[in-house]
């Protein structure tokens, strides 16, 4: 293929200049996903109510004059204030909660549904495929959760975000891949049904469960929608939850200090967004993974 | 068998097929696996079917502190009041025409993206591209939401010019003169459903892209070599072997989505307020406001089943086309 870079030379120059402007389409492209970002991260380090175009993380403070870089004001807020630190600890063990449960109920779930010879195993499968056509609804699924004593409890948010039917779907796609002969021969070897499970399947399976349990840990921290109808005690909302809050301005957090709402808003957000950012680079294969995965099953 | 070990000729053994019980005490473990999916599953997803009868009652918070029940004597009176009601009205064609459009710019916007990131041949380029356009998608609802209430803020004081107050977005229409004083987008009903489209293209349209990009993957390079020895050039390729090879990824996904199109909740909830309900407010966001706010739990029961039929008949629609394009279907 011809690689040559030249906006003049006749048999180069179509493509030179198509090159050219899709380089500039993507730099445009990357500049607009990432400045909505960028802007609160600068904001969240500037604490004055001036803001509309910088772009940088740097303030005047409004009484000495004195020009203030990263300003960290608000995360101290965040990081001191129970009332803003609590709802993150509260993020933090639902997700973990989620994520393991979520794995639980799908490995086990596939495991089951690849057994071909067992009976009732097309009922299983069927049963699980029907919630994702038909849904009885939000209000039905309230009242259930009234009835068994679940409102206001955190397993009202947890429980159902780990039953994920595309996920196990998914899982089971991965679990398919693996050679029935491998069972065949640890079941003459003497190998329980669950000894397989563990000593064969889950090792096999590492790339999938990473996937999977990435998907997992994302909905369950950005989980927000169940939080407002089943949650009603402020100590169990989780960040997303305050996060909503602060942007309801149903309360000023930042009320008796000297922090710019918005500053604590912009500060709040990115917040949210670190510990992804942590682990995003580190994992983007395995996000990709799962949706090819998905993707080709489908 | 065992009875047979005399005779070494076994080619009139029948092998004995296990009963239903045998095969059933052979995976007897595997039932045991399957019992927390199973309970899961009949808890918070078959028990709730049975809630569905309320649609056909009154059923309000008081019947319940009353321990009443509630009272069915209204038939199919919550379906009339459905139909003859304007806010569902309302609520219907607003997700219809959401998702609808939505569904068309992703389409487009999406499938138009991919074409474009397949043409960078430098690998690290493209790396970096990618990671960069998928990050918004791992933004929640809610954060996305917040960074675009940031950004378009008309500022705490609306009726000056006062370009300091102003988000990111008002600051920037000012300065280049578009505007004379700052628009509070999410609060004009013009505005809103633009707001919603482009917060929806800025979070899903890198993360889109995979799927056709793993199509594109996939088109044998000999096309494009015997294309190009007949003398097509990169555009014409594109326009008669790339395009017609993901003509059928982009009809699945269309397919796939358009399924869904009921579904759209979350996006919805996190940006709309009272000022824009008209051109806003979605099925799902109106149940919730019956049903858990106002605690009208029949009507709302009966709203929601409403859009699960309509679910229930796109999906089986999307099912067949599904079979007619590709073979099979969707679930």
């Amino acid at each position: 293929m011809k690689k040559k870079f030249n906006l003049f030379h006749p048999q180069y120059a179509a493509r030179s200049w198509f090159v050219l402007f899709n380089t500039i389409f993507f730099i445009a492209l990357m500049i607009i996903m990432i400045v909505p970002i960028f802007k609160i991260f600068c904001d969240s380090m500037v604490n004055q109510t001036v803001y509309g175009l910088n772009l940088l993380p740097r303030g005047v403070d409004p009484e000495t004059k004195e020009v203030i870089w990263f300003n960290t004001i608000a995360y101290k807020r965040i990081i001191t204030d129970p009332q803003l630190y609590h709802p993150f600890l509260v993020s933090i063990y639902t997700t973990l909660l989620t994520t393991f449960l979520g794995l639980l109920i799908s490995t086990l779930g596939a495991y089951v549904l690849i057994q071909r010879d067992m009976p009732g195993v097309k009922f299983f499968g069927y049963a699980l495929l029907f919630t994702m056509i038909f849904n009885a609804g939000l209000i039905p699924t309230f009242l259930v959760m009234k009835k068994v004593g679940l409102l206001d409890s955190i397993w009202a948010v947890i429980v159902p975000t780990s039953m994920n039917v595309y996920n196990l779907v998914l899982m089971r796609s991965f679990f398919e891949g693996i050679p029935a002969s491998l069972f065949e021969a640890a079941e003459i070897d003497g190998c329980t049904p669950m000894g397989i499970f563990v000593k064969i399947v889950l090792p096999l399976s590492k790339a999938a469960l990473a996937s999977i349990g990435l998907f997992f840990a994302v909905a369950a921290w950005s989980e927000y929608f169940h939080y407002v109808i089943y949650i009603k005690s402020s100590d169990k909302y989780n960040f997303q939850y305050k996060l909503r809050d602060l942007f309801q301005d149903k309360q000023d957090a930042s009320e008796g200090t000297r922090i710019n709402t918005n500053t604590l808003k912009s500060a709040a957000v990115i917040v949210s967004i670190v510990p992804f950012m942590f682990i995003y680079p580190f994992c983007q294969k395995y996000f990709m993974t799962g949706v090819t995965m998905g993707a080709v099953k489908e | 068998m065992a009875n047979n070990n005399d005779n070494m000729n076994f080619d009139h053994v029948i092998v004995k097929e296990p009963s239903i019980g045998q095969r059933m005490y052979k995976y007897r473990w595997f039932y045991l696996m399957f019992l927390p999916v199973a309970v899961v599953l009949a808890i918070f997803f078959y028990w709730p079917m049975f809630g569905i009868r309320y649609a056909w009652s009154t059923y309000k918070l008081k019947q319940i502190t009353m321990r009443t029940g509630p009272d069915y004597s209204i038939g199919w009176g919550n379906f009339q009041r459905l139909l003859t009601s304007d806010p569902f009205h309302s609520a219907f064609k607003n997700t219809i025409i959401l998702s609808f459009f939505n569904l068309v710019f992703a389409t487009v916007l999406t499938v138009v993206v991919a074409l474009l990131i397949n043409e960078i041949s430098h690998a690290w380029g493209k790396k970096i591209v990618q990671t960069v356009l998928y990050l918004p998608h791992f933004l929640s609802w809610v954060v996305a939401a917040s960074i675009f209430m940031l950004i378009l803020s008309a500022g705490t004081d609306a009726t000056g010019a006062d370009t300091s107050n102003m988000g990111f977005v008002n600051a920037i229409l000012y300065n280049i003169g578009i505007i004379d004083k700052p628009l509070d987008f999410l609060t004009e009903s013009k505005c809103w459903r633009g707001v919603w489209y482009i917060m929806n293209r800025w979070k899903e349209t890198g993360w889109g892209t995979i799927i056709y990009l793993a199509a594109l993957s996939g088109i044998s390079p000999d096309l494009y070599e015997a294309a190009e020895i007949d003398g097509a050039n990169r555009f014409k390729q594109t326009i008669y072997i790339t395009l017609p090879s993901l003509m059928n990824t982009i009809l699945v996904v269309f397919i796939l989505n358009l399924a869904k199109i009921m579904n759209i909740f979350e996006s919805v909830f996190v940006l709309y307020n009272s000022l824009v309900y008209d051109v806003s407010d979605v099925i799902q966001t109106y149940v919730y406001r019956v049903g858990i706010v106002g605690n009208d739990y029949g009507y709302s029961t009966a709203i929601g089943l409403f859009k699960s039929v309509v679910s229930l008949v796109l999906v089986s629609a999307s099912d067949i086309i599904s079979k007619k394009v590709r073979g099979y279907g969707i679930v």
